[in-house]
C-alpha cells in the first residue's frame, strides 16, 4: 500500500542534515540497527517503511527516496522510537525536515490550507475563526450558561484581561462548532477561583504549520502566542486539554530563542493541584454503575514534553474522578504509551486507510483494558479514538476531563454531555 | 561423474585460485571459446582479492617508485573503466600533504605523473579543502588525479558469470589441490579434496593455470616447481560506517602506512599496513596494525579520530621476489610474473603472481596469450574492448544496490532480512539460485562474499538470524546446518570486529553477543568451529 501522495520537490541531504541538527552524541552513525524503533512504531510497515529504515536510508544516502517517501505524512511525529532507543536517536527530526521539502502543493492539503488558515488571522485559529467572532461566540455562550444554571449567572470568560494571573488558550473546535464544550472548563475555573483570561489575538490552541515541516511558519505562530501572553503581563501560559499545542510553545521558545516572560503549565496539572489542595472537592460517588476509564497519554504533552510527573497528574486526578478501582491503564503507557495516530496533522492529511492501520494498535489496547470511556486530554486523540472506535466497531466513548470533573461536582449542564454514554445522561443533573 | 568414491572432472583448463586474476584468465580463456574450470580452497575473493582497499589505481601511488607500474595502472583503469562501468566508481582522487611532511617530495609529485603519462591538477589547500571539508587544516600541498574504485566481489563474479554463459565453463568452490600427478614433461591430473565433505575430486585438464595469489608459491612446489619466489607482505584495513570522503585520499609522501583512504559506496576504507608474515596461517588485524592505520589517517583528516569504525581486515599482498635478497614489502615490485615453467620441465603449467587489483586485466591477457598458444588458439584477448555483462545474481555486492532495487520494487512480499545494508529476500534467493559458485547448501559466507549480508554496522547481528531463518524456510538447511553456519560466519566476522572495539561498535557487539549467545545458545553448540585457516579477510 503506497499513497499517492509525491514529493516533486527538493532532495535533501540527510545525513550532512543529521549530522548539523541531531545533538552531540545522538548521530544516525551510533544506530545500532536493533529495531527497537521499529517494532515500538505504529507507522512502521506504512508506505514500506519504519524508523530503522528510514535511519539505514539516510546513512545509505538514499536521498531522494526519503525526500518523495509518504511515509513521512503517516509518522506522527511521537517520538515514541527516540524515547526507547539505546542512542537516543531522534528520527523525527529528519521526518519533519523532510515534510518540509515537499513542495506546497504536493504536502497533503488538508494540513497545509489548517497552516494557511492560521496565518491570515491575528487569532492563529486553524479552523479559519476570525477572533471577532471568536469573542463574539463566547460572549453568547456565557449568557447561556448564566441563564440555564443559576449557581453560574455571574460566570465571567474575560477576554484581555490585563495581569490576569492565568492565559488560557482555546482550541477551535468548541467556539467553533460545540461552544458549549467551552462552559465546562469556565464552570471550574469560576469554582476555584481562578484568575484567568482569554485573548483576542494568539488564543488558538493548534499549529498546524508546525507539522507541514515550515519552521518559519511555526515560528510565527509561536512568536505571535507569546507576545500574545507576554502583553497581558500574564504569569502562567495554561495549556488547555490538548497535546501538540502545549508542545508547539514550550519547544517553540526554546528552539526560535523567544523571550517568554511567564511559565508554561499543562491544565491537568492544575486540575490535580486544586484536587490537592481541595479547591476542586471531586469524587467517584457518582459512578454507582461501576463505569470503567482508561486514559490516553497525549504524547506531545508526556513524553515529548514535560514526562512522567504530568502522566502522573493525569492518573492522579482520573482515580480521583472514577474512582481506584473504575481506572485501568493500558499498556504500555505514561512516556512509553503508543500514539493514538491522530497527531503529527495525520487526522487532517487525507491518508485514512493509512490512519487507521496506525490506530489499530490503539483500538486493541483500549479493547483489552475493557474500559467503557477512554479520557483524552487532547483533542487529536480525542478525535482519532472516536474514529477508530467507529470503524473498527468499538463500544466505548471518548471524553474531556472537564466533562467528568463538572459531572463529579454535580454542575455538568444537560447540554454538556455530548461525549457521555446513555448511561451518563442523567447522573447528577 | 564419480569414480572409485573420487568424483572426477574434465576441462580444457584449470585455474586454481578465485581471486581477480584467476577469474580473470577464466573469462578470458572463455572469450576465446576455450572451457575451464576454476577451482578455490574456499571461495571467490578469499585472498586478497576480497582484502584490499578496492582501489582502481591512477598510478599516482607508484609514479615515484615505480613508474612503469604507474603507467601499467593508468592505462588498465582507463580499459576497465570501458568494459567494467558497473563495477567501477569513477570518483577521483586526491594527493595531500600535511605539516611534517617532506615539501620537496611534493613538489616534485607533478614531475612524477608526468613521467608516467597520469593528469594531475595542482589545488590550493583551500581548494583541496572546499572538495572534502574533513582534509586537515594543517594542509599544505594537494594534487587531484583520477583515481576510482572498484568492486573487487562484483568483478570476480561478472568474470565467472560472463565465462559460464560464454563455454559454459565452471566454478567449483572448496576444492583444493592436494597432489599434481605429472608424467611425461606434464600435469596429467590433478587430484583435489572438496575441503568442505572431505571427498576428493580428480581433474583433467590440458592446461592448468595457477593463480592462487599469496598460496601460488605453494601451489607451484605442489608441482615441483621452485621458480615462484614469494614475499608475504600483510596490509590491514579498517572500515567506517559510512562514506567519510567522495574521493580517494592519498598522503603525498612515499607509500607509507595508513595513507590511502577509499570510498567503497556507502562507506570508507583506511588502510594499510605492510609488515611482512612467514607464512599464511591465521591472518587477523590487530589492535597495533589499527591503531597504526588510524594514526596516520588522523592526519590528513582529524574527523576519523571519531569516526565510527564497524570492522578491520587483514589481505596479504603476494609480492615477487627478486633474485637478490633483502627485499621488504614496500620495495619489492608491484609488478607481475608470468612463469611459463619450460625451465621446471612442465609444459602445461603456468603461474601468474603478483601484480595488482588494478592490472588483473593485464595478467589474466598475457596469461590467456601463453594457455591459447599451448592449446594451439589463435583467437586474440578480448578483454580490453568486451564489456562485462551484468546479471540478477552477481550485482548485490554493491552498496546500495540492494535497498534501491527494493525500494522500487515496491513489492510488500519482498521482505528485508538484511537491515543494515537492506537486503531482500529476493536478492538472496537468486544468489542461492544462480550466483558464481551457488550450490545446494550454501554457507552463509558464501552468501556474504556475494552480498552486502554481514557488512553493514551490525555486523551479522540480525541479518545472520533472519537469513539462516529464509534458508531454513526453504529448506537449504537442516539439523543443525544452519546453525553451525552462522557460528562459523559470526566467529569471521568476530575477528574483524575485535580490533575496532570502541566507542559505538561496542555496543553493537554487546547487543549482538546477547542475540546469538543468550538468544540463540550459538555457543553451546556442538561440534567445532571452523578451522583457523578459513580467516575472514574479506571486507
Amino acid at each position: 500500500m503506497r499513497s499517492v501522495l509525491a514529493n516533486t520537490g527538493s532532495i535533501i541531504d540527510f545525513k550532512a542534515k543529521a549530522d548539523e541538527l541531531l545533538p552531540e552524541g545522538a548521530s544516525y552513525d551510533s544506530c545500532l540497527n536493533c529495531g527497537l524503533c521499529s517494532s515500538g512504531c505504529p507507522a512502521s510497515g506504512l508506505e514500506g517503511m519504519d524508523p530503522r529504515r528510514f535511519i539505514r536510508m539516510a546513512m545509505l544516502g538514499m536521498n531522494e527516496e526519503l525526500s518523495t517517501t509518504p511515509w513521512v505524512w503517516t509518522c506522527t511525529q511521537c517520538k515514541r522510537c527516540m524515547y526507547i532507543c539505546p542512542m537516543s536517536i531522534d528520527v523525527s527530526l529528519l521526518v519533519g525536515l523532510a515534510r518540509g521539502a515537499w513542495p506546497e502543493d504536493k504536502k497533503p492539503s488538508g494540513i497545509v490550507r489548517s497552516c494557511q488558515a492560521q496565518l491570515l488571522d491575528s487569532g492563529t485559529s486553524a479552523m479559519g475563526l476570525r477572533s471577532e467572532d471568536f469573542i463574539e461566540i463566547i460572549e453568547e455562550t456565557v449568557d447561556e450558561v448564566r441563564q440555564e444554571d443559576e449557581r453560574f449567572k455571574d460566570i465571567q470568560a474575560p477576554v484581555d484581561k490585563q495581569g490576569a494571573y492565568f492565559f488560557v488558550n482555546q482550541n477551535s473546535r468548541e467556539p467553533a462548532a460545540e461552544p458549549e464544550e467551552m462552559a465546562p472548563l469556565w464552570k471550574i475555573f469560576q469554582y476555584v477561583g481562578a484568575d484567568w483570561t482569554y485573548a483576542s489575538t494568539g488564543w488558538a490552541a493548534e499549529n498546524f504549520c508546525m507539522f507541514t515541516g515550515d519552521d518559519a511558519a511555526w515560528e510565527r505562530m509561536v512568536r505571535r502566542r507569546v507576545d500574545a501572553v507576554n502583553d497581558l503581563g500574564c504569569k502562567v501560559w495554561v495549556n488547555t486539554e490538548c497535546g501538540h499545542s502545549f508542545y508547539t510553545i514550550w519547544k517553540g521558545v526554546e528552539r526560535f530563542g523567544l523571550e517568554a516572560n511567564f511559565e508554561m503549565g499543562s491544565l491537568v496539572s492544575y486540575y490535580a493541584q486544586w484536587i490537592r489542595e481541595g479547591k476542586l472537592p471531586v469524587n467517584s460517588d457518582w459512578n454507582t454503575q461501576g463505569l470503567k476509564f482508561t486514559l490516553q497519554d497525549p504524547c506531545q504533552l508526556v513524553r515529548k514534553s514535560i514526562g512522567d510527573p504530568v502522566a502522573d497528574d493525569l492518573r492522579f486526578v482520573a482515580r480521583k474522578l472514577v474512582g481506584e478501582e473504575n481506572f485501568i491503564d493500558m499498556q504500555p503507557c505514561r512516556s512509553a504509551n503508543y500514539c493514538c495516530g491522530g497527531g503529527g496533522g495525520f487526522l487532517q492529511a487525507g491518508m485514512k486507510e493509512q490512519r487507521h492501520a496506525y490506530g489499530k494498535r490503539k483500538f486493541d489496547q483500549i479493547m483489552t483494558t475493557e474500559a467503557g470511556y477512554v479520557l483524552t486530554p487532547c483533542h487529536n486523540c480525542h478525535s482519532q479514538i472516536e474514529d477508530i472506535g467507529g470503524h473498527f466497531g468499538g463500544d466505548y466513548h471518548v471524553v474531556h476531563y472537564w466533562t467528568l470533573i463538572c459531572l463529579s461536582l454535580g454542575i455538568l449542564g444537560e447540554n454538556e454531555r455530548k461525549y457521555l454514554g446513555p448511561d451518563l445522561a442523567e447522573v447528577g443533573l | 561423474m564419480k569414480a572409485g568414491g573420487i568424483e572426477t572432472f574434465e576441462t580444457e583448463v584449470l585455474i586454481i585460485g578465485g581471486g581477480v586474476t584467476g577469474t580473470g584468465v577464466m573469462r578470458d580463456l572463455a572469450l576465446r571459446g576455450i572451457h575451464c574450470l576454476l577451482i578455490d580452497r574456499r571461495d571467490l575473493n578469499a585472498g586478497a582479492s576480497g582484502g584490499n582497499h578496492g582501489l582502481l589505481h591512477s598510478g599516482g601511488r607508484y609514479a615515484s617508485s615505480d613508474s612503469e607500474t604507474a603507467a601499467e595502472c593508468r592505462q588498465e583503469g582507463e580499459i576497465l573503466m570501458r568494459v567494467a562501468p558497473d563495477c567501477i566508481d569513477d570518483c577521483g582522487g586526491l594527493f595531500v600533504a600535511v605539516e611534517g611532511d617532506d615539501p620537496g617530495f611534493a613538489e616534485r609529485f607533478p614531475g612524477y605523473c608526468d613521467a608516467a603519462g597520469i593528469d594531475c591538477e595542482t589545488l590550493s589547500p583551500a581548494e583541496a579543502r572546499e572538495r572534502e571539508p574533513v582534509l586537515s587544516g594543517k594542509l599544505f600541498a594537494a594534487y587531484s588525479i583520477p583515481d576510482a574504485t572498484v568492486d573487487p566481489f562484483r568483478i570476480t563474479l561478472e568474470n565467472v558469470n560472463h565465462a559460464q554463459q560464454l563455454t559454459d565453463s565452471l566454478f567449483l568452490p572448496h576444492t583444493g589441490v592436494e597432489s599434481f600427478e605429472i608424467g611425461d614433461g606434464a600435469i596429467t591430473g590433478v587430484l583435489c579434496r572438496n575441503t568442505k565433505t572431505g571427498g576428493m575430486r580428480r581433474i583433467f585438464a590440458r592446461q592448468v593455470v595457477n593463480a592462487a595469489g599469496a598460496w601460488a608459491m605453494d601451489v607451484a612446489r605442489r608441482a615441483g616447481c621452485s621458480d615462484v619466489r614469494l614475499l608475504y607482505s600483510k596490509g590491514t584495513l579498517i572500515i567506517s560506517n559510512t562514506r567519510v570522503t567522495d574521493r580517494v585520499i592519498n598522503r603525498l609522501r612515499p607509500p607509507g602506512d595508513g595513507d590511502i583512504l577509499v570510498p567503497g559506496g556507502t562507506v570508507s576504507l583506511l588502510g594499510t599496513t605492510s609488515d611482512s608474515v612467514d607464512d599464511l596461517q591465521d591472518i587477523r588485524p590487530t589492535v597495533a596494525e589499527v591503531e597504526r592505520v588510524l594514526v596516520e589517517g588522523t592526519a590528513m583528516m582529524p574527523c576519523l579520530e571519531t569516526t565510527r569504525f564497524i570492522r578491520a581486515f587483514s589481505g596479504v599482498r603476494p609480492l615477487l621476489l627478486p633474485s637478490q635478497n633483502g627485499a621488504d614489502g614496500r620495495s619489492a615490485s608491484r609488478g607481475f610474473t608470468l612463469f611459463d615453467h619450460q625451465d621446471q620441465g612442465l609444459e602445461n603449467f603456468a603461474t601468474v603472481t603478483g601484480g595488482k587489483l588494478t592490472t588483473f586485466r593485464l595478467m589474466a591477457e598475457k596469461t590467456g596469450d601463453l594457455v591459447a598458444g599451448r592449446l594451439g588458439n589463435s583467437q586474440p584477448c578480448k578483454t580490453a574492448t568486451e564489456p562485462l555483462p551484468s546479471g540478477n545474481a552477481v550485482r548485490w555486492t554493491e552498496p546500495g544496490f540492494a535497498p534501491r532495487f527494493w525500494y522500487r520494487r515496491n513489492d510488500p512480499t519482498d521482505m528485508i532480512l538484511c537491515e543494515c545494508e537492506m537486503v531482500p529476500q529476493s536478492a538472496v534467493d537468486s544468489i542461492i539460485e544462480s550466483a558464481p559458485g551457488a550450490e545446494a547448501e550454501m554457507s552463509l559466507q558464501a552468501i556474504g562474499v556475494r552480498s552486502r549480508v554481514g557488512k553493514g554496522s551490525c555486523q551479522g547481528a540480525f541479518c545472520s538470524i533472519r537469513v539462516t531463518s529464509h534458508l531454513y524456510d526453504r529448506g537449504v538447511y537442516d539439523s543443525e546446518q544452519g546453525l553451525n553456519s552462522m557460528r562459523d560466519f559470526l566467529s569471521g566476522r568476530f575477528k574483524g570486529v575485535q580490533p575496532v572495539l570502541w566507542g559505538e561498535q561496542m555496543p553493537q557487539i554487546e547487543l549482538s553477543e546477547a542475540l546469538h549467545c543468550s538468544l540463540m545458545g550459538l555457543d553451546q553448540l556442538g561440534g567445532k568451529a571452523d578451522e583457523p585457516e578459513k580467516k575472514d579477510t574479506d571486507r
